[in-house]
């Protein structure tokens, strides 16, 4: 029984003499149509809340009080707020340090596993785990390594090798906390980048190491002119991930410190939390919810763009 | 639901029910211009002796009319006892949640009829905010758990919660709680908050063995001595006092010196910001507890912002690691669930010990209160379980789990030796909320916040700048 599927293939497989008649003898029909559920559910999940949140941003809603219209003022106070200020760069640099950590991290252990890549299989598997792990299940993971007292790990190995004097708390200590969490965190995301350069490297012919040995390169050159280069598909996808990531992040740090000590270890993302959970200024909180959309789009944009013109 | 009768009630039914369908019925049934003229023309066309009888059938009448009204009005309280659905928000978590199960229970096997739907809220941080998006995401609520007069207060403004002064006539609860209980559980003269437990805030938890090897026999009555109990305890290895500075819990300390230093009314006038964040009474608090950090109570800087209060709660009582440390009645639950210790033996509960500036006898304490929702579908259940929550049964399963009912027909031979002395205290206190709860929850954030700060740099100069800071903020919101 051959004829005429909806997509203008018959049913033995070969093109049809005519176009489909099923929707309406149109192909961008029948793709609206087969779309249209995701799209309604892309539309009700996605699009209506962040229209709401950007409605919601110019408006004074605290509590339960229906909020009033206020325009920019949000936005004005916003960036007048130096607890927002201080969040804005502590951002700047969580996300720089930890994407930074994490892909450097990753990529280091995809070089050390590509060398026998059969007997690395089980670490592997244990650093991607750790991406798989939930980020609040690995803070409070986290939380017992960073114990104030000497039942936490790192203090008592501190103690252990004799430095007893090193111990403190790390997540009280200003100075400290700030490090401790961007380490907690690149950790729970050095996966991602380890799987991707990994199978990035593995691509990379054995002719090209061989050829580069033969005329004398050394280990670095080979690194920087054969694994570098050829390794940077995976890399940017690492990096383009773990970026985002690190600017949405909020368990982790919710789970550590709180924001503190003293709003230290404050992102925006964790602000937005603070002023609209915490606070209860929704209409202040959405604000600064726009503000850390408008950074994704901004980092994101230009990326999608360059892989949909390369897809094309 | 089953309403047991007594037998000759139960046989008399039938009869009064064909009474009341057939006299009472017809009679109600006329109009009132009809009756009024049907009872005219009966007494004119009597004579005497016609008269008797009938005066007779109408005492009948009467006495029968009164019996049946007695019991159309047991019966009709019979029909009408609740039942259906009653949806309750429960954000509870650990011990409390088991607590509030079993009391749940025990509401639904009085009345059988009644199921309970439990909407649970998972949160983190403050459960407010969840509770808030539960209630305008249109959810259908009888009964919510709350614990902060300042959101009480901002759902009563919003229209949220049902004023309880009629249930409260008619169910008579002047009979279980207190005036202080109800004005405590009202916004702007109206009830809407029915207290089902409460906790001593201005007590000192201590493990009995951590002091008794420091040289320690009785717990600190005064300022002096609790400063004299920091250096025996250091020299045991002890951090003396733990202060939990994390999140929210160090402000006890600060509310407790508070209310030692300047009175429970000051607390509530602080609240209200009828007193200045940056006034000398705030300033005065700050440098006490100055006095106990330069006394050496407390571990470093770091360590208290560090440390939440179940870390707290672990270093005291499980790892015998801290000598003090001031919290909630909850711990005594934790410590006995937790830790398995005994109170009174193995772990105790002191008041804040006494500063001498005629305070000495105030204190600061917390409630759970259930408030009935408007948006409400049952409210018939909605009553009868606040009801019970202050009835000798219910308070009952409060008082067994460790926890205070603020209920007068609570059986206090329920109650643990660390209960008993804290409601013993309290009673005679004159207690104010918890200031944490009781502010606009911006100002509460900052507050705690600025107390961080504090801890960090405790001097002159930072007073002021954190005092400063705290005026700003209430200025922006009062």
């Amino acid at each position: 029984m051959a004829g005429p599927t909806p997509m203008g293939i018959s049913r033995d497989g070969q093109e049809g003499g005519r176009k489909p008649s099923f929707f309406g003898g149109s192909e961008v029909g029948a793709a609206y149509v087969l779309l249209l559920p995701m799209l309604v559910l892309f539309g009700c999940a996605v699009v209506y809340p962040l229209v709401e949140t950007v409605v919601l941003s110019f408006t004074d809603m605290r509590g339960m009080a229906a909020g009033k219209w206020v325009g920019l003022k949000n936005y004005g106070t916003l960036f007048a707020d130096p607890n927002f200020r201080a969040a804005l760069s502590t951002t700047i640099v969580w996300t720089l340090v930890v994407t930074a950590l994490s892909v450097g991290i990753g990529w280091g252990l995809a070089i050390v596993c590509s060398l026998a890549p059969r007997a690395t299989l089980v670490f592997r598997v244990m650093f991607f785990a750790a991406y798989g792990v939930a980020e609040t299940v690995s803070g409070f993971i986290w939380l017992g390594i960073f114990r104030p007292d000497t039942s936490g790990l790192v203090n008592a190995v501190l103690a252990g090798i004799g430095l007893g004097d090193w111990t403190t708390a790390w997540l009280g200590n200003v100075s400290t906390a700030l490090w401790c969490l961007m380490a907690a965190y690149a950790w729970t995301q050095v996966g991602l980048p380890l799987m991707t350069c990994f199978a990035s490297i593995q691509t990379i012919p054995k002719t090209l190491f061989e050829a580069a040995y033969i005329d004398g390169a050394r280990s670095a050159s080979i690194m920087r002119y054969i694994v570098l280069p050829l390794s940077m598909p995976g890399l940017r996808v690492a990096i383009f991930i773990n970026l985002l990531n690190a600017l949405r992040a909020f368990d982790m740090i919710f789970v550590l410190t709180g924001g503190g000590p003293v709003r230290s270890t404050e992102t925006i993302g964790y602000f937005m939390f603070r002023e609209s959970m915490l606070q209860f200024k929704l209409g202040y909180g959405a604000a600064a919810t726009v503000v850390l959309l408008v950074a994704v789009v901004v980092i994101s944009i230009p990326a999608i763009i360059k892989r949909t013109a390369e897809a094309t | 639901m089953s309403v047991v009768l007594p037998t000759f009630v139960e046989s008399a039914i039938p009869v009064l029910d064909a009474i009341i369908k057939v006299d009472i019925g017809s009679f109600l049934l006329m109009d009132r211009e009809e009756a009024s003229h049907r009872g005219r023309n009966l007494n004119m066309n009597m004579s005497g002796s016609q008269k008797r009888p009938a005066r007779l059938s109408s005492a009948l009448f009467v006495a029968l009319a009164t019996t049946s009204t007695a019991l159309v009005t047991t019966l009709g309280g019979a029909l009408a006892a609740p039942k259906g659905e009653l949806v309750v928000v429960n954000w509870l978590g650990g011990s409390e949640l088991a607590t509030m199960q079993a009391f749940e229970k025990a509401f639904t096997e009085k009345y059988p009829e009644v199921t309970i739907k439990e909407i649970p809220i998972t949160w983190s941080g403050d459960a407010r905010g969840a509770i808030r998006t539960t209630l305008m995401g249109g959810e259908k609520v009888d009964i919510l758990i709350n614990t902060w007069p300042s959101f009480r207060q901002e759902l009563v403004e919003n229209g949220v919660l049902r004023p309880l002064d009629d249930v409260w006539t008619a169910k008579g609860w002047d009979d279980k709680l207190t005036k202080s209980w109800r004005d405590l559980g009202s916004v702007d003269g109206k009830v809407y908050g029915i207290p089902y437990n409460y906790g001593d805030r201005s007590g000192l938890w201590y493990r009995v063995d951590t002091l008794k090897t420091a040289g320690i026999e009785t717990p600190p009555a005064t300022w002096d001595e609790l400063l004299a109990t920091f250096p025996k305890l250091k020299a045991n290895g002890v951090t003396p006092y733990i202060v939990p500075g994390k999140f929210w819990a160090h402000a006890e300390v600060f509310e407790t010196l508070l209310i030692r230093t300047a009175g429970a009314d000051a607390s509530r006038k602080l609240g209200a910001h009828e007193i200045a964040w940056n006034s000398d009474i705030v300033k005065t608090t700050l440098k006490k507890w100055r006095e106990m950090l330069d006394a050496g109570c407390c571990a470093d800087v770091a360590t208290m912002l560090g440390t939440d209060w179940d870390n707290a709660s672990d270093i005291v009582l499980k790892d015998a690691k801290g000598g003090f440390f001031l919290l909630g009645m909850w711990i005594n639950n934790r410590a006995e669930e937790n830790y398995g210790l005994k109170p009174g033996v193995d772990y105790g509960l002191v008041q804040f010990p006494a500063l001498g500036l005629g305070h000495d006898a105030d204190s600061s304490v917390d409630a759970k209160e259930f408030n009935a929702v408007t948006s409400g579908q049952n409210p018939e259940a909605a009553d009868a379980f606040l009801d019970f929550a202050i009835s000798a049964e219910g308070s009952a399963i409060f008082a067994k789990a460790g926890l205070a009912s603020p209920s007068k027909a609570t059986d206090s031979s329920l109650y643990g030796p660390v209960i008993r002395a804290s409601n013993d205290v309290v009673a005679k206190a004159d207690v104010v909320f918890v200031l944490g709860d009781r502010l606009p929850a911006e100002l509460g954030d900052e507050y705690r916040t600025q107390l961080q700060k504090f801890l960090q740099d405790p001097s002159d100069a930072n007073i002021d700048r954190v005092t400063d800071a705290l005026e700003a903020k209430a200025k922006e919101l009062y």
